[in-house]
């Protein structure tokens, strides 16, 4: 049983990776030239890169508390639910791709832990109270710590760009090299089965060190104790953890062959089986199925039946622990309001990518997994560090010296899983038009502005026509042309700004100044 | 009495030589050593909905046939505008039947392979997809080459304003190049033509390139010599560009001009803009440079129709 639940979970994890990969421009368009387009339609992903997203108990409880939102994908989610009621946090034994992580660091050369006191299990229904409480006012953070999102967000954000960047280097080495075969053989290995998975350019994303030593962090967690994440902080686990109360499927000891030798206390993860107690019947709630202490069981004495729930006992939460989630859930989204994003600020360097909705919104579905800023073809999208304030933290924005909008690109709006960046077609995008911000020269800077000599470069990149940077003639010297931005024609998709020669910090900016989704940002009457 | 009167000896010497040396250009002899004879071919399509590939093949013929440009088993590199992710219909890159028809057409004189070298602007493979380049290569059996940094190596490009520089390396490791550009407006250099599409050559701080962008125009074309150059005026380009964005922009020319002069070939293209020629100083400068002249009528000018 215990080989069945590593080979599945392993197998969940190589799909997840697998999602993460697709998450970009369609792997033909990459690989075989295949796609053709005949118009600028949109180019549309061939893989279900939310499904880990839409099976998610946590993100559709969220969402539903905070917009009030459902989206067809959260009948998986509902599936899932059942599924729990039913065989109890089968979900977390063998489905959750973290839960997988987790377990590969800890079943590795296991070695022997203490169990952590019986309080520290209750974390998790702390943080998941106040997940829930702040997504009934409306600010939603189940992101920062639900295991599918801190998964994506930290491969898609970290490690692949991380791994990437190293191998990319080598190949670039290699690549310069004279030896011919060595050249050669960096080509295949970089085109065929490297830059498919890993990308075609350095990839940056602001902060990514913090998330990857987090990530790191949290694994490492598993060697103190294993599945640390999974049984003390996991708030998915705690959701799936009440859900399971009425499980009809049981693990039973048989008293009779039982000797107390307490080996399946030492080997539960959970706590489950408390070590002065080996006799009951484990607590559901903290019970990962993970199967470990029936193979571990010297006689046999553990089982699996189903039955009809009796005398059943919710998980042993505590007053302390719901009024400890209960303030932390009021407190966050009020403290997070203080900066004044919702209300009255707009920071310049908020631009959100196109689609997404006016900031109150936005917060409250965004669950900052990264699959927008994974997607992003230029690389464009990061995470926010200070720019969208701490309510925020690691929600998408686009910073446009290192990408730019794609005129006609949609690819965040189709895969952001909650709907924070709504759905828009090429065709939706260009014509309302969506702006996302809007440009403005920084005269000082600009080259002819300056005197330093003509360029055109930021209105030749343009993609509106007619155009919104267009050039007048300088008095006195006809051949200097100085650019002004026509802020009723700017979509703001920084690609000027993108590709203006004054490098680190451009003579025309993009500011969220024009953005379409607020009307208070609206410039233009 | 001054030292440095001349002679009338030298007199006679220098200016013997002076005439002698002036005249030698225009004797027959020297013409017989020069590059091969120098022709300009405008291809028409006036019945509407012709065939682009048609024209492409009449155009070619009419140069005396692909054969007699591309020898069995050469590798060919085609340069095609594909820089920005626009769909055909508005005439800011290569018109892929352009592109389709002239791989074909190599391929039917032998090449071993055909590439479609382009270092794009936006991102590589939407411009392939959306261009319609993918369609082209697929059914000419060309090859695209997605540009990475592993292509760009730094040469000398021996220009005034370019001296070392990353070149795109495929360029300088095929046979045979044919510079398929299409004809579009630019704010700064005037006209897009053959000569500019060596932008889409080089790599670097191309953002720079329009601090002189006649020069340096000049200077890429001085480097980059193509064996032909087939300007796509199917459909042009007369406002917003080089990026355009609309079909209101378009202007169906319905033309082909090849030529295996690249300054004959872009004062050719010039003449279907409204524009003054003294504004596109990139022609004047190439021609004072030796690339070629704008003087149409030396050449041997021919007209298709279809």
């Amino acid at each position: 049983m215990r080989r069945f639940r590593q080979v599945i979970q392993i197998l969940s994890l190589c799909f997840f990776l697998y999602l993460v990969s697709h998450t970009k421009l369609p792997h033909d368009l990459y690989i075989d030239y295949t796609a053709v387009l005949n118009a600028e339609e949109s180019i549309h992903l061939e893989q279900p890169v939310t499904f880990y997203f839409m099976i998610n108990p946590l993100v559709m409880v969220s969402s539903l508390l905070s917009a009030g939102i459902w989206i067809s994908g959260f009948l998986w989610a509902v599936a899932v639910i059942i599924l729990t009621l039913f065989l109890g946090r089968i979900f977390c034994g063998f489905i959750c791709p973290f839960g997988a992580v987790h377990t590969i660091v800890s079943e590795i050369q296991p070695k022997k832990h203490k169990p952590l006191k019986p309080s520290a299990y209750q974390v998790k229904y702390s943080l998941l109270i106040m997940i829930l409480l702040a997504s009934c006012i409306g600010l939603n953070i189940a992101g920062f710590i639900d295991p599918i999102s801190f998964l994506f967000r930290s491969l898609a954000l970290s490690v692949f760009p991380a791994v990437g960047t190293g191998f990319r280097e080598i190949f670039e080495w290699l690549s310069a090299s004279d030896i011919k075969w060595l050249n050669w053989s960096s080509l295949v290995l970089e085109e065929s089965f490297f830059a498919p998975v890993f990308g075609y350019n350095f990839n940056a994303f602001y902060g990514g060190w913090f998330i990857g030593m987090l990530f790191l962090f949290i694994a490492l967690l598993n060697r103190v104790k294993p599945r640390f994440f999974c049984t003390v902080l996991c708030p998915l686990g705690a959701l799936l953890g009440i859900c399971s109360r009425f499980s009809m499927l049981k693990i039973l000891v048989d008293q009779s062959k039982c000797t107390s030798c307490k080996k399946c206390a030492s080997i539960c993860p959970g706590s489950a089986r408390l070590s002065d107690s080996p006799y009951e019947i484990s607590n559901n709630a903290e019970c990962l199925r993970c199967f470990n202490c029936m193979e571990t069981c010297p006689t046999d004495a553990i089982s699996v039946a189903f039955n009809i729930p009796k005398n059943t006992k919710g998980p042993d939460i505590g007053r302390r622990v719901v009024l400890s989630g209960l303030t932390a859930g009021i407190t966050f989204p009020l403290l997070g309001r203080l900066d004044g994003i919702v209300h009255k600020v707009s920071p310049p360097e908020l631009i959100r990518p196109p689609g997404a909705l006016p900031e109150k919104q936005f917060l409250e579905l965004c669950i900052r997994c990264g699959l927008c800023m994974k997607v992003c073809p230029t690389n464009a999208i990061n995470p926010t560090l200070s720019e969208a304030g701490i309510a925020g933290f690691w929600t998408p924005r686009l910073v446009m010296i290192q990408g730019y909008c794609e005129y006609t690109c949609t690819l965040c709006t189709e895969v952001c899983p909650t709907g924070a960046i709504q759905k828009l077609t090429s065709q939706e995008k260009t014509s309302q038009p969506v702006r996302i911000g809007s440009a403005y020269v920084d005269r000082g800077r600009c080259l002819p502005w300056s005197g330093n000599g003509p360029c055109i470069v930021c209105e030749e990149h343009c993609p509106v026509s007619p155009k919104a940077i267009h050039m007048k003639e300088m008095a006195g010297d006809k051949n200097i042309q100085l650019p002004y931005v026509d802020l009723n024609a700017c979509v703001g998709c920084g690609i000027c700004e993108n590709k203006c020669p004054v490098r680190g910090k451009p003579a025309i900016r993009v500011i969220c100044a024009g953005e379409s989704r607020s009307v208070r940002n609206r410039i233009m009457l | 009495m001054r030292e440095n009167n001349i002679s009338r000896r030298d007199f006679i010497k220098i200016t013997g030589t002076t005439a002698l040396s002036m005249t030698l250009p225009a004797l027959p002899i020297s013409s017989a050593f020069s590059a091969p004879q120098k022709f300009l071919i405008e291809g028409v399509g006036q019945t509407s909905g012709y065939s682009v590939k048609a024209l492409v093949k009449k155009v070619f013929d009419a140069a005396g046939g692909i054969e007699k440009f591309i020898a069995k088993k050469d590798v060919v590199g085609l340069k095609p505008n594909i820089s920005w992710a626009r769909s055909p219909n508005l005439a800011v890159t290569t018109h892929p039947e352009v592109m389709e028809a002239v791989a074909s057409l190599c391929f039917s004189a032998g090449a071993a392979k055909v590439m479609f070298l382009d270092h794009t602007i936006h991102d590589a493979r939407r411009c392939f997809a959306i261009t319609g380049a993918t369609a082209a290569a697929k059914n000419s059996g060309a090859t695209l080459v997605h540009p990475t940094s592993r292509h760009f190596k730094d040469m000398n490009l021996k220009g005034s304003r370019l001296t070392v520089w990353p070149v795109f390396v495929p360029f300088k490791e095929v046979d045979k190049i044919i510079n398929i550009p299409v004809a579009k407006v630019h704010r700064l250099s005037g006209l897009t033509l053959g000569m500019k599409n060596w932008i889409g050559a080089v790599g670097g701080r191309r953002n720079a390139l329009h601090q002189d962008i006649h020069t340096t125009i000049v200077d890429l074309a001085q480097y980059f010599k193509p064996d032909l150059t087939l300007i796509d005026a199917t459909r042009i380009l007369v406002k917003n560009g080089p990026s355009g964005g609309s079909e209101a922009d378009v202007f169906q020319a319905n033309r082909l001009i090849l030529s295996n002069d690249p300054v004959a070939a872009d004062a050719k293209a010039a003449t279907l803009f409204d524009i003054n020629m003294d504004s596109l100083a990139f022609i004047k400068k190439a021609e004072k440079w030796g690339l070629g002249t704008t003087k149409l009528s030396t050449l041997s000018n021919k007209k298709v129709i279809i």
